[in-house]
């Protein structure tokens, strides 16, 4: 991919190629290529971390010591029955085999069967997906909201009142569990301040009003250890920043502070931030299990707790698969992010 | 040792250390102290903290108190099981990746990648509910997926150290792999290993208090700190001092094991010595 660039510099190539080239202008093409060169990169990465990560989620059925096909036949199910129920559920092949098929239909789209409601997996996911990503995506514009006006107030007040409050705050934030800020939240605006639903959840068409408001206590009790986080690590990120030679520079060029704070100090100081706001997204999705459960969502997480606490394989199997994906695409993006914010961190994938 | 030592001496470490001490001490024997059966029915239900009971009661008139200090050692000991796990798991593939050759190390961390990948919670909570419904084998799954963590700092430090020149002169003069691994790469390691131990601990017992919490891995009657917030969350509009106590516990204990690790991360390495001496007045060091 790289030619494109020797190309651009090396003068008249012969060749369709340049032909084409010349037909946009350089830096534009340039521009593109890299974004495009950086997806690959990431994308490469994320394969085997895919296979990786899906073959173990897959060994965990292989690892339970149930079986379904005595479990769905209970006691009566006599040695023949249990073998021919153990066709029909393909558990009759070896391990890697299976472990190829399930990945191959679930590229398709097909998740398998639940081994009690036998109802798709991929119908019960659909169903529920639109519920967690909405809360994770909520979550992720608070944290990156309340964490990038508090990091980037915090860097430039450095040792004024507000750094050492927010300071105080992230610290103390970053020792709570999740369960008990969601509880903290219901007691507060639900119970002595009754504005918000303790719990539920309508779908938007219900009205936007009531759906934010179903929305709002889950989102914020979600995003605020990453949001905590973002502004520890922007604060970091920043100070740091604030002291270079091109700071000073551009101060002495007449640039207005609010300028250099917010295109050249942020841009170079944001990569701490963002590479910490990527590793918080596994935990959006997957964590979401706990909030979900406090304020009664029905969300993947809980769909994944309930499934396993019965023993229904094929459900936690395909519900870890999405979460999987959802964290891959995520985290490609915060790479290109990456990559885009700061060409350096192309070397640190 | 000295990593520790260090971070003792400033006033953080040093609280760290205190309640720490008291948190474990508390753990170890607790369950002696209790002053009622943690099991216990009563008609007293629900009651407010007073003298006869500290901590109150709860829905079903146990002592709360009682029930805190019985669910300790389930609730702190099985962390340190998941940072043990992580801690083998992460740290000999980390510094073995480094001298084992390129297919070793690229199956390493595309496995760790992979494990990283994996959502935290829900895939604990699988492995305990599949593998039988028990708080060891979610501890095994908690320390499977930290082990990344300190794979990753091993790595990094190994691999800084083991090019860097004094390390090749050693090897120059004829020492063996074995040695430059116990006298150089380890003790360049030990401050950040200990660093994110203590992170990884913290993070352990807010796994283990949501597990718990969730009822994942325990038999209910038997208390843990996450399981006593949960028993009492229905009854939060009459009782909403419920959840109180064993969320400070939770919340003191890795605040303290969070300040801890800051602690020795500043006392120890070159920045941290040249921050200390500073500190006593002494003229400024270069130690670059």
């Amino acid at each position: 991919m790289t030619t494109l660039n020797v190309r651009d510099g090396a003068g008249p190539v012969a060749g369709p190629a340049t032909a084409a080239a010349g037909a946009w202008s350089g830096p534009v093409l340039t521009a593109i290529a890299r974004t495009v060169v950086a997806l690959g990169r990431a994308l490469l990465i994320a394969v085997p971390v895919l296979l990786v990560s899906t073959f173990i989620t897959f060994m965990l059925g292989g690892l339970t010591k149930q079986d379904p096909a005595s479990l769905v036949l209970g006691d009566s199910g006599t040695p023949a029955d249990v073998a021919r129920m153990r066709e029909v559920f393909g558990l009759d092949k070896p391990l890697l085999l299976r472990y190829l098929l399930w990945l191959w239909r679930a590229l398709h789209g097909d998740l398998g069967s639940s081994w009690f409601t036998k109802i798709p997996v991929a119908q019960s996911i659909a169903q529920r997906l639109p519920v967690s990503l909405s809360v994770a995506v909520g979550a992720l514009l608070i944290a990156v909201v309340l964490g990038g006006v508090f990091g980037i107030l915090a860097a430039v007040r450095q040792g004024g009142w507000l750094d050492r409050t927010v300071t105080v705050i992230t610290s103390v934030l970053g020792t709570v569990p999740g369960f008990i800020t969601a509880i903290a939240l219901i007691t507060v605006f639900s119970l002595f301040v009754p504005v918000l639903p303790s719990g539920g959840w309508v779908p938007p068409s219900a009205g936007l009003l009531k759906w934010t408001s179903f929305l709002l206590l889950p989102t914020v009790s979600l995003s605020l250890d990453a949001a905590a986080d973002v502004a520890r690590q922007l604060r970091t990120g920043m100070a740091g920043t604030l002291h270079e030679n091109y700071i000073v520079g551009a101060q002495v060029r007449g640039l207005p502070g609010w300028r250099i704070v917010l295109t050249h100090a942020l841009r170079n100081g944001a990569g701490p931030a963002v590479a910490v706001l990527g590793m918080h997204v596994p935990r959006l999705i997957g964590g979401a299990v706990i909030v979900e459960t406090v304020f009664a969502l029905p969300g993947i997480g809980s769909l994944t707790k309930d499934a396993a606490l019965g023993g229904d394989v094929p459900v936690v199997q395909g519900a870890l698969l999405v979460t999987i994906g959802l964290v891959l695409i995520s985290s490609v993006l915060v790479n290109v992010l990456l990559v885009k914010l700061r060409p350096a961190a192309r070397r640190e994938i | 040792m000295k990593t520790i030592t260090g971070a003792l001496r400033t006033r953080a470490g040093l609280t760290a250390a205190i309640v720490l001490a008291a948190v474990l001490l508390l753990t170890v024997i607790g369950p002696l102290l209790a002053p009622y059966n943690p099991l216990k029915y009563s008609a007293e239900i629900l009651q407010p903290p007073s003298a006869a009971h500290w901590f109150g009661t709860d829905y079903l008139g146990r002592d709360v108190l009682s029930r805190v200090l019985a669910g300790g050692p389930r609730s702190v000991f099985t962390a340190f099981e998941a940072v043990g796990i992580g801690l083998v798991m992460g740290v000999v593939p980390g510094i073995t990746s480094v001298y084992l050759g390129r297919v070793y190390e690229w199956i390493t961390l595309r496995v760790m990648d992979g494990l990283i990948a994996l959502p935290f919670l829900i895939f604990a909570i699988a492995v305990a509910a599949l593998l039988g419904n028990a708080v060891q084998q979610a501890m095994l799954a908690v320390g499977i997926l930290l082990a990344p963590l300190f794979y990753r700092i091993t790595r990094a430090a190994a691999l800084s150290h083991a090019n860097a020149q004094y390390v090749t002169a050693s090897q120059l003069f004829g020492a063996s792999v074995w040695l430059v691994l116990r006298t150089h790469v380890w003790s360049k390691i030990l401050p950040t290993l200990v660093v994110t131990t203590a992170n990884a601990t913290a993070n352990g017992l807010l796994i283990v208090s949501s597990l718990t919490f969730l009822g994942v891995g325990v038999v209910p009657p038997e208390p843990t700190w996450g399981g006593i917030i949960a028993s009492d969350l229905s009854y939060l509009s009459q009782a909403p001092y419920g959840p109180v106590f064993p969320a400070l516990l939770i919340m003191a204990t890795v605040g303290a094991l969070n300040l801890l690790a800051d602690a020795i991360r500043d006392t120890s390495g070159d920045y941290g010595r040249a921050r200390i001496l500073r500190k006593r007045g002494a003229r400024r060091v270069n130690l670059a």
